[in-house]
């Protein structure tokens, strides 16, 4: 007979913490994939991607699902506490800014799809793509911090979403004068400014996704905000 | 009036606070407890214990056995005294005089002071008598039998027995003679209850009615709670204090307060590592 000694136990535990946190990271990885995916469909207009960008969600999905069932039990079996809660709880939530990063690509994606028919200026088009890239670098950063249990990257992160958010912002003003100038309808108008407001939010989601690991290893999350406040303009 | 200071909360969000509606740091001192240890002859159980109880609060003692939790609860009702070979060294004031200053009564401050046991241990008598027995020592005059059935509704037991009074305390279960001896520690009208590992010999039914009381008992008492249950004193505490035990070169093993501050703290973000890889359950 064979009894389990406590360490042995506990090793099994922090195992688990190891795998459900680098799972996490894998999910956000085909996320990612899924975004640099959309952006190349905005930049060659290619539908076929778009499509397969749409397609590929399932998978994302299925993991996520299955991922959070596994958080859940760990924390109903071993009573988490200090930063093993605090890393469980994180999860769940980070978890779902991965997995909402995933729609969002994926709106992306039938954004374009619905294009069919109209084809975006080569400039927006480009312009789009950038932002597509830029927002996957992002939220890719935000993925490292996970990976690395890193709690200083918030500050590096800001500065790239404002970056993201002066690209969107310029994409909008474009967009307008070239609605304005062409023969371009408002509905595609709106559905391409949809899409710019997708990505620039896949990099807030990056960016929660290193604050909520600031709060895994130090207990606070940083001062600029909270992830909470953070999604309240989420629509 | 001075401004309190905004609570250092681990979380950004505000913890609501537990028990009455007082912030925590308002709530009046009821001990303070600074440079405490205990010897045992040549041996140091416990040293540097610096802590304040603060009034209609639960103040949690954890910590691996053989860190002293148990021996310091045990100074607070001068328990200790009857032990010959234990002294007891630093101050412990109660209310702002000297617990064990010169003049003080061990047998006041025990009718001040109750205190509940690890196993239930109701004297081999009735129900009424394991109440009316403290109070009638200590010359009580007034409604007797009012003031065991207070006693026993505030112990959330009297639906239970008041019926059978006159029985023997024996014939209850493990979790009644929990609540009843609880009860005859609040007849004597105490204003602080030490409980030591209180609910250890309960199932977790009978555990849960024990934990209840304690929250309803803090509206009206100061409660120190000694338990190896880390949930529960999750669960009940306002604030927890974190004992270990270190071994010297000699192979002395000395008990040390680790670390004191609010539950919430020590359960989501403690200071300490040694904290963190106890209640993790991490011992090395």
């Amino acid at each position: 007979m064979t009894t389990n000694r406590p360490d042995d136990v506990r090793q099994h535990f922090d195992a688990e913490l190891d795998t459900l946190r680098l799972d996490s990271v894998a999910l956000g990885a085909l996320v990612l994939e899924n975004c640099r995916r959309l952006a190349e469909a905005l930049i060659e207009n290619d539908l076929e991607l778009a499509a397969l960008v749409v397609e590929a969600d399932n998978e994302i999905d299925e993991f996520y699902v299955a991922l959070e069932r596994r958080t859940f039990l760990t924390m109903a079996l071993q009573q988490p506490v200090a930063r093993d809660l605090r890393l469980l709880v994180s999860l769940t939530r980070l978890l779902y800014e991965i997995e909402r990063s995933g729609d969002l690509v994926v709106n992306g994606a039938k954004g374009l799809l619905r294009q069919e028919g109209y084809e975006m200026s080569p400039s927006l088009r480009s312009i789009l793509g950038r932002l597509g890239h830029m927002a996957a670098d992002v939220f890719s950063q935000g993925l490292d911090t996970l990976r690395d249990l890193d709690k200083d990257a918030g500050v590096r992160l800001d500065a790239a979403d404002d970056a993201v958010d002066d690209l969107v912002s310029e994409f909008y003003t474009r967009l307008a004068a070239e609605q304005e100038r062409s023969d371009m309808h408002l509905d595609p108008a709106v559905e391409l400014s949809r899409v710019g407001r997708y990505l620039e939010r896949i990099a807030d989601h990056g960016v929660n996704v290193a604050d909520h690991v600031t709060f895994i290893v130090t207990g606070s999350f940083p001062d600029h905000q909270s992830p909470a406040v953070a999604h309240e303009d989420e629509r | 009036m001075t401004e309190t200071p905004r609570s250092e909360s681990s979380l950004s969000v505000q913890a609501p606070g537990r028990g009455t509606g007082r912030s925590r740091s308002e709530r009046p001192i009821i001990f303070d407890v600074q440079g405490l240890a205990v010897n045992y002859g040549d041996f140091t159980a416990v040293a540097g214990v610096d802590i304040d109880i603060r009034q209609n609060e639960i103040t949690a003692f954890i910590g691996p056995s053989g860190c002293g939790k148990t021996t310091v609860l045990r100074c607070f009702n001068r328990m200790n005294d009857l032990i010959e070979t234990a002294r007891v060294s630093g101050s412990i004031e109660y209310h702002g005089v000297d617990l064990y200053g010169e003049g003080v009564d061990p047998v006041e401050v025990r009718r001040r002071i109750g205190m509940v046991f690890q196993k239930p241990n109701p004297f081999p008598k009735s129900i009424y008598d394991n109440i009316a027995f403290g109070p009638k020592i200590a010359g009580f005059k007034g409604d007797m039998d009012e003031l065991v059935e207070q006693s026993l509704r505030r112990a959330a037991i009297w639906d239970e027995v008041k019926d059978k009074l006159q029985d023997s305390a024996f014939a209850l279960s493990g979790g009644q003679q929990q609540r009843l001896c609880i009860a005859r520690a609040i007849a004597t009208s105490p204003d602080v209850v030490l409980m030591d590992e209180p609910c250890s010999a309960l199932d977790p039914i009978a555990t849960l009615r024990i934990e209840e009381l304690m929250m309803e008992l803090k509206e009206d008492y100061t409660i120190l709670i000694v338990t190896h249950n880390m949930q529960q004193a999750a669960r009940v505490s306002d604030r927890t204090a974190f004992f270990t035990v270190d071994v010297g070169d000699t192979g002395m093993r000395t008990g040390r307060l680790v670390e004191f501050d609010d539950t919430d703290k020590i359960f989501v973000n403690p200071s300490e590592q040694q904290t963190e890889d106890y209640i993790t359950g991490r011992f090395g």
